[in-house]
């Protein structure tokens, strides 16, 4: 039985592991957010490679739980810190999003200004203007 | 009222294209001295067209950032291009342009930081619903406590800041629902804030951005936030973000 559970986490931890590092490989995901999920997958392949060292040692003696639970519950820690790790990305994603909107609509304002200053027939261009243009 | 103070009235729009043309109309009419700034906030309508038609000055965000970024884009403006006053009229008509100077004497007479048009002080004229008015008044009272500085009207979004207030806007400002938010930011930074009597008319066009089922979340996200905001560490000038 417990061979058997060893046998799908370790592939479950490996597979993990190549996925994370082929999607690095190609630049789908970039390093800083694959961290926790190697991190992840090491883990627990030391857990299926080993779970008697987890058991016997430390584990079980402190949270008096059996193998699959105790995989479980580490799985389930490492879900809980790499979704809160998002949330703490998105927000930041927000902000930069916000403050690059915020400039754009800055510089189109800006810029729509300037184009009227230099092309309107009626308003001379000034110094500036002029030798700006003179430079292309 | 003969002061040469700039003062910019930004004007945060998103989906008025049925309205925006009489509150610019109506800004000029009651308040010529001041320059009309419309930040479109992303709207997919003709608003930005219209504004421009009225001959304000847009600011065309590329998406939709909510109340929040698009009322801070118009304070950005306002700093970057050296006003003194900046003055947040909505978009869809619901505050009266003929009230704006009243705000602007608070200012002008250095009573306060920043004027909030209130519908509770004085003469009371608004009729909202009994758990709107409710709602508000626990908002109020928390946010009187938090400050220290009495305010009974913490969700108007008819306000103007001096170039103090604008300063602090364009580096900080809430983004959800910023408008009570603001009020303990502003505390927190040392500037004060002053009520002053105020009509709201019913909204000519669009919908309020508080629809019955969000009041709840309105709530809790608002009281969580004023807390956060006052128990923030006093701003300094350490890092980029700080408040002040």
């Amino acid at each position: 039985m417990l061979i058997k559970i060893q046998l799908i986490i370790g592939a479950l931890s490996i597979i993990l592991l190549l996925f994370t590092f082929e999607l690095i490989r190609k630049g789908r995901l970039r390093e800083e957010y694959s961290i926790l999920w190697l991190f992840t997958g090491i883990v627990t392949l030391i857990f299926s490679l080993s779970p008697e060292f987890f058991l016997s040692q430390f584990f079980t003696r402190i949270t008096g739980l059996y193998y699959l639970s105790a995989v479980v519950l580490i799985i389930f820690l490492f879900l809980l810190l790499i979704v809160f790790h998002f949330s703490v990305v998105i927000s930041k994603l927000t902000n930069q999003n916000k403050e690059l909107a915020q400039r754009y609509a800055m510089l189109e304002s800006e810029f729509g200004e300037h184009k009227k200053r230099c092309f309107l027939p009626d308003t001379p261009p000034s110094h500036e203007d002029v030798t700006s243009r003179n430079d292309h | 009222m003969n002061s040469s103070k700039k003062v910019l009235v930004i004007v945060p729009a998103y989906n008025e294209e049925g309205s925006i043309e009489a509150v610019i109309e109506g800004i000029r009419q009651h308040f010529s001295r001041g320059d009309i700034l419309v930040v479109n906030d992303g709207s997919t309508d003709l608003t930005s067209e219209k504004a421009k038609r009225a001959s304000a000055v847009v600011l065309d965000l590329p998406i939709n950032l909510g109340i929040g970024g698009a009322v801070q884009a118009g304070y950005q403006y306002a700093y970057g291009k050296g006003y003194d006053i900046a003055v947040q009229v909505d978009g869809d008509g619901q505050h009266d342009p003929g009230e704006i100077s009243k705000l602007i004497e608070v200012l002008e007479k250095g009573e306060a930081d920043l004027a909030v048009g209130s519908r509770f002080v004085g003469a009371p004229m608004y009729r909202g619903s009994a758990m709107r008015r409710a709602g508000i008044s626990i908002l109020a009272r928390a946010i009187s406590i938090m400050t220290g500085q009495k305010v009974t009207d913490p969700t108007s979004g008819f306000r103007a800041a001096n170039r103090k207030a604008i300063q602090v806007f364009a580096v900080t400002y809430p983004q959800d629902y910023p408008e009570p938010e603001v009020l303990v930011l502003l505390s927190r930074c040392g500037l004060k804030v002053k009520e002053v009597p105020a009509m709201v008319y019913q909204r000519e066009s669009g919908e309020s951005s508080i629809t019955k089922i969000k009041a709840i979340y309105y709530m809790v996200k608002v009281l969580l936030a004023i807390f956060v905001t006052s128990f923030r560490s006093r701003p300094s000038a350490k890092r980029k973000g700080d408040q002040c």
